[in-house]
């Protein structure tokens, strides 16, 4: 049954064949592959060769529950990941052919799928494991503080948050149309969130800090050369450049995903990355928030990922996470969001729908 | 006890976070109050980014015939395991269940139960679709998995 759900992928390879990644830039990727087991590979100059690409699907949380230790024993995520697979197989399972419309209402679903469902899960690739680091699962990202969970924000950056927010997906759902946001949410595109809009992945794929969705595409594939490292995100096609030994840019100018730029201290690139909009806002931080990322490649196979976040104005003290991104054989596709993005446009369509009956209703 | 208690809790949370996270505003974009049943054969596959969809042509009761999109999800994760648009042909019958897009006047809907005519999800242990462990090769029962995920690497 297992078996079912994840087809072979050996043939991706012979599909398509759209890596994004050139043939040159291959050729550098390869050589570095074949590294004996616990010898890292290293690149002409002898940096560590962090070249390659990564899936960082995991089952690891960000947070972990109130009270539970870092590690997780062997049993425990023996039994989490074997509960884990059970359900995505009885998710698999058959239904009934000739089975009747789903009810009128909505089908109870909750949070995103907005009462009305979401798509089978064939379609889904979450994680299947927890995320390793140094030889043990691990039950949270956050490793500092120590209790596994992101600080408590300051009063005012709540208050903040609650002013600036822009809706979310299905943030509220309302008695008479269970799904449906609130008032003002479908007014403008721009206040649509950003992975709607095909801008940047959801769940801070692209980062800082990169995270893992836990829902599907959580490529990433690294390019290195001495002066620059590229880390293109799957979802949703963004490519953030580090330049290496620089200065960060003037304070007026202002990224997507910051401005990172990188050094190594001894085997570990460092990325230190400020500069970002008032628009990104992860986890309702302002445009100084500032990250540190450490990649560091433990084995020819594994990149350990860590970072801290700080934001004065958010938090009173920085937090730090960190999970290892293991490399993959398998093929990255152009994410090319918003070519098919009819979602959006049902979306405000609806929405002008909604109005137009509503109003109906009020003069009679 | 308390132990198992919290790993069904930790499990619970992972799957209710895989299941209900995506890519965008499904409440906003279908009507929860117009559930639809469709059968046909479908008629052509957008295989686009952020979300498939599937065209079916649906025979009304009154005879009448029209062409309903379905959203699915994303191709690349499909691709990953080796299928493709070529994998759900022009023709093929299927039965889906959801909700219609909040403006009524488009015949599209989102897929939230895509299956074949006795009920079995598509892809998944569909035989003869030209994917690879489809079940249409008998020897691919002895092939070991080689998809990321259980089973795999």
């Amino acid at each position: 049954m297992a078996n079912r759900l994840f087809m072979a992928a050996a043939v991706a390879a012979a599909i398509a064949g759209v890596s994004l990644m050139p043939a040159s830039l291959e050729g550098q990727a390869s050589k570095a592959a074949p590294a004996k087991a616990g010898a890292i590979p290293r690149t002409a100059d002898g940096k560590p060769d962090l070249s390659g690409m990564y899936d960082v699907a995991t089952l690891t949380p960000v947070e972990r529950a109130a009270g539970t230790p870092l590690v997780l024993t062997d049993e425990q995520a023996v039994e989490l990941e074997q509960k884990v697979a059970a359900t995505k197989d009885e998710r698999a399972a058959p239904i009934k052919g000739d089975r009747d419309a789903p009810p009128v209402g909505g089908d109870g679903s909750a949070g995103a799928a907005g009462n009305v469902g979401g798509y089978n899960s064939f379609w889904i690739d979450s994680g299947s494991r927890f995320s390793i680091v140094d030889g043990r699962k691990r039950a949270s990202i956050v490793i500092d503080p120590p209790d596994g969970r992101v600080p408590q924000m300051k009063p005012e950056a709540r208050q903040r948050s609650t002013r600036n927010v822009r809706p979310t997906s299905d943030q509220s759902a309302r008695e008479d149309d269970p799904g449906f946001e609130g008032n003002g949410a479908y007014d403008d595109p721009e206040r649509r969130p950003l992975g709607e809009r095909c801008l940047m992945g959801f769940g801070s794929t692209s980062g800082p800090p990169v995270l893992p969705n836990y829902f599907y595409n959580n490529l990433h594939q690294i390019v290195q050369t001495r002066d620059s490292v590229m880390i293109l995100t799957e979802m949703v096609h963004d490519a953030r450049i580090v330049r290496m030994n620089s200065e960060h840019v003037p304070s007026t100018i202002r990224k997507w995903m910051g401005d990172s730029i990188g050094r190594w201290e001894g085997d570990t690139l460092v990325v230190d990355t400020t500069n970002f909009t008032d628009k990104t806002r992860y986890r309702g931080t302002t445009q100084n928030l500032h990250i540190v990322e450490q990649f560091t490649r433990v084995d020819a196979k594994t990149l350990r990922y860590r970072f801290t976040v700080e934001d004065p104005e958010t938090w009173a003290t920085a937090w730090t996470g960190e999970y290892t991104w293991p490399a993959t054989d398998e093929l990255m596709y152009e994410y090319a969001c918003h070519e098919g993005n009819y979602a959006l446009g049902n979306i405000l369509r609806g929405a002008r729908l909604k109005e137009t009956n509503d109003a109906k209703k009020t003069r009679q | 006890m308390r132990t198992k208690l919290f790993l069904f809790a930790a499990a619970g949370v992972l799957l209710a976070t895989a299941a209900v996270r995506g890519h965008h505003a499904f409440g906003g974009e279908f009507d929860p109050n117009k559930p639809v049943l469709l059968k046909g054969p479908v008629t052509k596959v957008e295989w686009v980014n952020p979300h498939a969809w599937i065209h079916i042509e649906v025979t009304d009761p009154d005879g009448s015939k029209k062409e309903w999109m379905v959203e699915g999800g994303t191709p690349n994760t499909l691709l990953r395991r080796g299928i493709t648009r070529e994998s759900l042909k022009v023709g093929t019958v299927l039965v889906i269940d959801g909700y219609q897009a909040r403006d009524h006047s488009l015949l599209r809907a989102n897929g939230r139960n895509v299956t074949y005519p006795d009920g079995r999800k598509l892809f998944l242990g569909s035989s003869g679709t030209g994917a690879p462990t489809d079940g249409a090769d008998p020897s691919d029962a002895a092939k070991p998995p080689t998809g990321r995920g259980r089973g795999g690497r």
